[in-house]
């Protein structure tokens, strides 16, 4: 009991200092992983895109004055973002009411609609649930004939809002565990409904819900698309028209698509006073090139296209022709100002000086992205007062996929520079016990191999570095003959050595793969020369009184050597010793990883280093370092049995007297 | 040693150390250093003879050369009537150092059975012998213990009782208690008399301490540095036992006053600047 307290107590410096280093390893993770993580938040090319489209009336049989817009969160929210006064309803492509401002979610119009909101076409048809989904019984449906896919649905008069996330995990064929942002956000208690590979799935039937969490009966196919409906509907198959409805749709209610109907779009903020010709799309930052962007005047599309000019730019040329004949004309982004830079004849523009050799040149007929970042799209021509400029559709960046804060983009990064030692802790049973013991890619089994071979090469580093000490010691010219051989064969980089003992023992019929022998013979080549030395150095640090003394003793050189000399020279041996371990642990890394031997930790390592989860990397340095420490600490444990009258492992270093 | 002093004729005690003009000098880079110049000097048989004198006077070579550890370069040495080296072979002398020179890696009882491993003494014998000795200088609690665990006086004892391992009639103290606090040396002294009484040794006492050299000698060699010398032998004719009073007594005062101006070259007996003469240690 005392003991183990008094253990305990000993090695409290050793836990402090390692707790104090793993508290440490937060800062450092921080500090080298944050730049990356915000680095990572910065690039809106990593962002999370969204999409602006037209917004049907929530319900239709609303007409008059007042139109309902809003119902659903996301949909309040961007309706409550829009700028006053720049709502405008569009029914079928053309502009019913511009400048419209909204409240409560409701677009409140100057003078009562013309006729009904929303003009209902046919009915869905529902279709037979599929044999063991009960569940989906009134929830599949397919679109009439006619209708597209993308036409509002309306359920008794209520818009039904259509809706799906993707999953985070890639199919592989074997995962059933699929990520999905915000599945655990709930409304009701409606079940959840997954589509999986282009079918439905309802929650019960095939999948369980935990948290953002989906399990799978079955694991889907590899790459088979998998994701949650979110919204009232989702197409399972927008081409023949196939979608499924969370709520399953009573016999005699009416599930309707539409066909004429008024939808909210997004106006584009700037005057409109005929001079001005620079306009602002609202959701920011827009995509550059975006083919989902369209943008109306009045009821006339405009194109955003960039032409190129059928000639090339060589810097010499100063004419060149383009498709159409008007349009911005920008040289490398720049826009060229007619009448200044270049004169237009129909679709021929000419440049007062040539553009510069390989320039790009476009021509944009209707209107440029002028500034991604800010919306700003100019025209070609500015619109007359009282048209009005309208965004049916476009993409833009809505906020970066990796979380809001870089601290979140940082924990949610794919490899971190160096992990929280909580990570590593939550890795270490996993990474330990991926493989069964009996399996070579087992770490612990790795472990002791690795110590296995060490501990050899020690054994045979230590009988010749203990032999060539007493030789040296004993016959002087031995010394003076080996000795430069010895330095020598320690300048010599294991590494280029390694191959080389590979091939010999390959040819001399030793399977290296699967062999202990390059490690032992790699360590014990490393191992032996701190042993020589410190061997030496001991047998050399005698007491000059005590050899004194044997002399008076009349003792022969024999007993001088083997009563005085070698016992001296113990705790140098012991110190020597460790230095060997450790060396010789490196020495049989390197010989496995050299080897292309799988059964040792030196491949693991490697393995890990190109191909692993950081946190295993540093679970692998982890068991290194304890393995060489438990190797210096086993040649301690040796020290105590074989040298007991040694006071601490301090005092080993003090040799002599 | 009362009886000794009453019983002694000179001519009935055999000598065993006879140094007869002996000079060491020892090659120091291009030059020489002169360590012992003309040394002569007796020891008979149950004599307890301290040299004693400044550093570099030549009184550890002196030591050194009658223990052939090192060799004169003129002059003769006789050792229990052999040479020194066959006298060290033969295991005549035993020799204790400044320092205990204990084996750290041995016991206190291994410390004191290795001379007699050497010697190829067989096992059971050298430990009941060791073991004995342990008991004469006190120590026979601590056989098992390792030398860092005794203190130093405890660990000069053991020194000496290995010395005294062989059961040489000559025993070489080369300054053993100089490394000792004066309570602690004032103890050993007390001891070491007692073993000397025990045992009817010849010791051989290096000291620099006057009080010590008085209180423990027959004879004091006094010598002087640069070159070594030995300038006068006195006498000491304090009776045994002698107990830590024997400090007190006025006679004690005079030897060591008289020490002291010897040290000082204030000659006694012979004239101020006689060649050194032939010094006979004896009665």
């Amino acid at each position: 009991m005392r003991a183990v307290v008094s253990w305990l107590r000993g090695s409290l410096p050793v836990v402090v200092v390692v707790a104090v280093l793993l508290a440490l390893m937060y800062p450092l993770a921080l500090l080298l992983g944050m730049p990356l993580a915000r680095e990572r938040m910065g690039n809106v090319s990593n962002w999370v895109r969204g999409t602006v489209e037209a917004l049907p009336v929530a319900d239709a049989t609303a007409g008059g004055e007042r139109l309902p817009f809003g119902g659903a969160p996301e949909v309040d929210e961007r309706l409550s973002s829009l700028e006053r006064g720049t709502a405008v309803l569009v029914r079928d492509g053309r502009v019913v009411a511009a400048g419209v401002d909204l409240e409560d979610g409701a677009a409140v119009l100057s003078a009562p609609l013309e006729g009904p909101a929303v003009t209902l076409g046919a009915r869905l048809e529902p279709l037979a649930a599929p044999a063991g989904s009960p569940g989906l019984a009134g929830r599949l449906h397919a679109l009439p004939a006619g209708a597209t896919a993308g036409a509002p649905l309306y359920l008794d008069g209520a818009l039904l809002r259509r809706g799906s996330v993707a999953a985070v995990e890639r199919a592989d064929g074997v995962r059933r565990e699929f990520t999905v942002p915000g599945a655990g956000r709930r409304d009701g208690d409606l079940p959840a409904v997954a589509l999986v590979a282009g079918e439905a799935v309802l929650e019960g039937e095939g999948f369980e819900l935990d948290g953002d969490t989906l399990l799978l009966d079955a694991p889907p196919a590899f790459n088979a698309p998998v994701s949650l409906v979110t919204g009232d509907y989702e197409y399972l198959d927008p081409a023949a028209g196939t979608l499924v409805v969370r709520a399953a749709v009573p016999a005699g209610a009416e599930l309707r698509v539409a066909g004429s109907h008024v939808a909210l779009v997004e106006g584009l903020v700037g005057p409109v006073d005929g001079e001005n010709r620079t306009f602002r799309l609202q959701s920011t930052p827009v995509l550059e090139t975006d083919p989902a962007r369209v943008v109306y005047l009045g009821d006339r599309p405009l194109s955003g296209a960039a032409e190129r000019p059928q000639e090339r730019v060589d810097g010499a040329r100063a004419t060149f022709t383009f498709p159409s004949d008007r349009g911005i004309v920008t040289v490398d982004g720049r826009e060229a100002v007619a009448g200044v830079d270049y004169e237009r004849d129909g679709a021929a523009v000419t440049f007062r000086t040539p553009p510069p050799r390989n320039a790009a040149l476009r021509q944009h007929p209707d209107y440029r992205v002028s500034d991604p970042a800010t919306g700003t799209v100019t025209l070609a021509e500015a619109p007359r007062p009282g048209e009005a400029l309208w965004a049916a559709s476009y993409t833009f960046y809505a906020h970066p996929a990796c979380g809001e804060t870089a601290f979140e983009c940082f924990l949610g990064m794919p490899q971190h520079p160096v992990p929280f030692p909580n990570w590593i802790a939550e890795r270490l049973v996993p990474f330990l016990t991926a493989y069964p013991l009996s399996d070579p890619r087992n770490v612990v089994r790795a472990t002791l191999y690795t110590a296995a071979g060490t501990l050899v090469s020690l054994a045979v580093g230590t009988v010749i570095g203990v032999l060539l000490a007493v030789a040296f010691v004993r016959v002087k010219p031995f010394e003076q003959a080996l000795l430069p051989w010895v330095i020598a064969s320690q300048t010599i980089p294991v590494i280029a050595l390694v191959p080389v003992l590979v091939a010999v023992l390959g040819n001399l019929g030793v399977t290296v793969q699967t062999s202990l022998v390059p490690a032992a013979i790699v360590g014990a080549y490393i191992a032996f020369f701190p042993i020589t030395v410190g061997t030496v150095t001991g047998l050399r640090s005698v007491d000059p009184l005590a050899l004194d003394l044997m002399k008076a003793y009349a003792a022969t050189p024999l007993q001088s050597f083997v009563k005085l000399r070698f016992p001296a020279a113990v705790p140098h041996l012991f110190t020597s010793l460790k230095l060997g371990a450790a060396a010789a642990l490196v020495g049989a890394l390197v010989a496995e990883v050299e080897s292309n031997n799988r059964l040792g930790l030196g491949y693991a390592i490697i393995g890990q280093v190109q191909a692993g989860d950081v946190a295993d990397v540093w679970i692998l340095l982890g068991i290194s370092a304890l393995l060489g420490i438990s190797l210096v600490a086993l040649v301690g444990l040796l020290q105590r049995l074989l040298a007991p009258w040694q006071r601490t492992g301090l005092a080993a270093d003090q040799g002599g007297r | 040693m009362a009886d000794r002093v009453a019983e002694g004729g000179r001519e009935e005690r055999p000598t065993v150390i006879s140094v007869r003009g002996v000079s060491k000098v020892f090659t120091v880079g291009k030059g020489e250093a002169v360590a012992l110049q003309d040394a002569d000097l007796e020891v008979k048989q149950g004599d307890f003879v301290s040299l004693i004198g400044p550093s570099g006077c030549g009184k550890t070579t002196l030591m050194r050369l009658v223990a052939d550890l090192t060799e004169p370069t003129t002059g003769e040495i006789d050792v229990a009537g052999k040479t020194p080296r066959q006298a060290r072979e033969d295991r005549e002398y035993g020799y204790v150092f400044q320092a205990p020179v204990l084996y750290e890696w041995r016991s206190v009882l291994a410390n004191v059975t290795l001379p007699l491993e050497i010697m190829g003494l067989e096992k059971g014998r050298r430990r009941e012998r060791a073991r004995e000795l342990l008991r004469m200088v006190g120590l026979e609690r601590f056989e098992r213990s390792y030398p860092w665990q005794l203190s130093g006086g405890m660990q000069q004892r053991v020194s000496i009782a290995r010395a005294l391992a062989f059961d040489p009639k000559l025993l070489l103290m080369d300054e053993p208690f100089g490394a000792l606090d004066e309570i602690t040396r004032e103890a050993m002294n007390l001891e070491l008399l007692r073993l000397w009484q025990e045992t009817r040794k010849t010791v051989v006492f290096v000291t620099h301490s006057i009080a010590e050299a008085v209180f423990l000698s027959t004879h004091i060699v006094v010598m002087t540095a640069r070159p070594g010398r030995i300038r006068e032998v006195i006498e000491v004719d304090l009776p045994y036992p002698r107990t830590s009073e024997t400090r007190e007594t006025p006679r004690f005062f005079e030897l060591t006053t008289q020490v002291r101006e010897a040290l000082r070259g204030v000659e006694h007996g012979a004239a101020p600047q006689a060649p050194p003469a032939q010094k006979t240690v004896g009665y």
